[in-house]
Formats: structure tokens, C-alpha cells, sequence
């Protein structure tokens, strides 16, 4: 396993993530969003400088805990952090300029709301797709801790997915260079192996390949192929 | 003259990050309203040789100065929710000044700019 250096994430950031590794949250949940592309610049040597200052981790809710492992809530305030809760009812925690935000695996439905997870006591904002990044995700070391984070594949295909349903232009162009940029380090065996696991409905497969087509990514290397009918 | 062109990623970030601050930005001053107004202060009186600490939390009301007693049983809670205020203030000044730092980056015309994101 490989260990990410101390100047990967400014001070602020690092102590977060070993605060959440020691208690055990990367076990099963995983850190995602810009974020993951400095893990990815160390593991697999891309370039990308961009950040957000919105920190985001995806929980697993598979097999769920009643019984409260770790306050992440008063773990995160003790960091500095204040907590608070935006207009759409989202727990969010701030410092600094950095927000700190939680999302979880929506299994169906178009209705975002948020689900408590007793386990951590948080609050995380429910998604679609969420589980293709915590399903697929391999570790790294910092500060003596584990952090998990989605295998490059995951990450990208789950924003080719969301890509175009964002209704910022500027977070939906964000995406598909991120997704530019790791195309070059990509496994198309791992990809296609994550793609046949997936049962994707016909928009689903139209959004991957709108994506695709933006950015230049044959739509075979993640072995979908569209009918003319599907295409419709 | 020879402008750069805008890079589209770079401004929509940009964008985003400025709504992103607003969106926080509001949240955090609504939790702050949540919070008692004022300060703590102590007042110490010497009885019969023996010393006794009174907390007051001073706060204006109207243009009125009203201190009001604090128990001492409420005194924990108190201090626990104004350090909490005080730290979302500290964190409503620096969303403040980021979102006054996008918005001219941003090249937002300043009758445009949000009231609260003005610089000090």
C-alpha cells in the first residue's frame, strides 16, 4: 500500500482524514469529489491542480449499526469545524472556507433528501450511484492511517453518469475533465468489470455516452455498446 | 491588447465556489440569529469577608444596555452555545471576505455584489 505524502492535503484537511481513519470510518466509506485527485496524482501520476474547497465523503450504509461507533459530529467540531445545516436540510461542517459533507448510496426514487446514520451520527445527503464508489474503492496510508477512495475507474464512471445531469455548466465541464485527465491511467478490463456489475437503464446509458462523446472516450472501452433504438 | 481567453473550467469553479460561499454564507448567519446576543461578564462582590462571582449577560435591546442574570446551573450551556456563536461569526467574517475576493474575480458589477460580501 502506498503512503501519501504529508504535503498532499494542506494541514487543515490531513488532520481531518486521520481524525476519521482512526475511528475507523474508511473501513467501509470512502473520500470522493476533488479531493481524490491528488490520491490519484500520487497512485497513478496524473496532473490536476484544481480543488474545491468542499470536502465530501460517501458512507456505506451496507449492514448499518444502530449502536453509535464514533461521533463524527463532535469529532469534527473539536477540529474546528461548526456545524450546520443548509437550505435543502443537509448537514454540512465548515472551517476556514473548507465545507465538510457527507453523501450516501440512493438506491431509486428522484427524491434527494438526507438519511441519518446512527452509526456516526451525521446526517448524509442521498444520491444515485454513490455505491459505485464505495463499492469500488482500494486504500492508502497517512499519518499511520487508512484512507479509502474510489479506484480511478469508479470515479470515472460515475461522473460520466452525473456529468450531464448537473445543473451547474461549470461543475458538469469540472467533471468531464476530470474525467479527461484520468482516461490516459485507466484499466479498461477493471472498467468493464465495474460496467457489467451495473444494471443501467436506457437514460442511464445515453448520459455515459453524451459523456463519452464530450470528451473524446470510445464508448467500447467500457464495453457498452447502444442500439440505434437505444440511442432514441 | 491581447486578453486571455476566459478557461471556461477554471471560471465555472469560480462560479460555483461563489454560490457555494452564499449558500453557506446564509446558513451560518441564520444559525448565528439561533444564538444568544451579548457578552459574558462577571461581577465579583465581597460579602462579610467572602467572595462572590455573579455571571451577567450583557446585551443591547433597542439602544438599551440590559444585563441579565445568569444561574449558575445555565452557565455551562451558555458558555458551550456563545463559543459556538463566536466561532460562526469567525467563519461567517472569512466567507465574507472569500466571497468579496470571487465576486472580483468574478468581475461582478458591484451594484450586484452582495450587500453582506463588502469588504470591511
Amino acid at each position: 500500500m502506498h503512503n501519501l505524502p504529508e504535503s498532499c492535503f494542506p494541514p487543515e484537511i490531513r488532520n481531518l482524514f486521520v481524525s476519521l481513519g482512526r475511528v475507523g470510518f474508511f473501513e467501509r466509506s470512502v473520500l470522493i469529489g476533488s479531493w481524490v485527485m491528488p490520491v490519484y496524482q500520487v497512485h497513478r501520476g496524473i496532473r490536476y491542480a484544481l480543488r474545491t474547497t468542499d470536502i465530501d465523503f460517501a458512507v456505506s450504509l451496507a449492514y448499518p449499526r444502530a449502536r453509535m461507533r464514533a461521533d463524527l459530529e463532535r469529532i469534527i467540531t473539536d477540529l474546528g469545524f461548526t456545524n450546520f445545516i443548509s437550505t435543502e436540510g443537509i448537514q454540512k461542517f465548515s472551517a476556514g472556507g473548507y465545507e465538510v459533507e457527507f453523501l450516501a448510496h440512493r438506491p431509486g426514487g428522484k427524491d434527494t433528501g438526507t438519511t441519518a446514520v446512527k452509526e456516526w451520527n451525521i446526517n448524509a445527503q442521498s444520491l444515485p450511484f454513490i455505491n459505485i464508489l464505495i463499492d469500488f474503492a482500494e486504500e492508502t496510508g497517512l499519518d499511520g492511517t487508512t484512507i479509502r477512495f474510489p479506484l480511478p475507474e469508479a470515479f470515472f464512471l460515475q461522473k460520466l453518469i452525473v456529468s450531464p445531469k448537473r445543473a451547474s455548466e461549470g461543475k458538469r465541464r469540472k467533471d468531464l475533465e476530470q474525467c479527461a485527465i484520468l482516461a490516459p491511467v485507466l484499466d479498461d478490463a477493471v472498467l468493464q468489470r465495474l460496467v457489467q456489475v451495473q444494471r443501467f437503464s436506457r437514460e442511464t446509458k445515453r448520459y455515459i455516452a453524451a459523456s463519452c462523446g464530450s470528451i473524446g472516450f470510445p464508448l467500447q472501452r467500457l464495453g457498452i455498446f447502444i442500439s440505434v433504438e437505444e440511442k432514441r | 491588447m491581447k486578453v486571455a481567453e476566459n478557461d471556461a473550467v477554471v471560471q465555472g469553479m469560480l462560479q460555483d465556489e461563489h454560490e457555494r460561499c452564499r449558500v453557506a454564507l446564509g446558513a451560518l448567519e441564520r444559525k448565528v440569529d439561533g444564538y444568544p446576543k451579548g457578552a459574558l461578564n462577571v461581577r465579583v462582590k465581597q460579602v462579610g469577608g467572602r467572595r462572590y462571582s455573579y455571571h451577567y449577560l450583557v446585551s443591547r435591546e433597542g439602544g438599551r444596555v440590559v444585563n441579565r442574570h445568569i444561574p449558575k446551573a445555565e452557565l455551562p450551556t451558555l458558555q458551550k452555545q456563545l463559543k459556538e456563536r463566536d466561532r460562526c461569526r469567525e467563519e461567517i467574517r472569512s466567507y465574507k471576505s472569500r466571497i468579496a475576493y470571487l465576486e472580483k474575480l468574478l468581475r461582478i458589477p458591484r451594484r450586484k455584489r452582495s450587500p453582506r460580501a463588502q469588504p470591511a
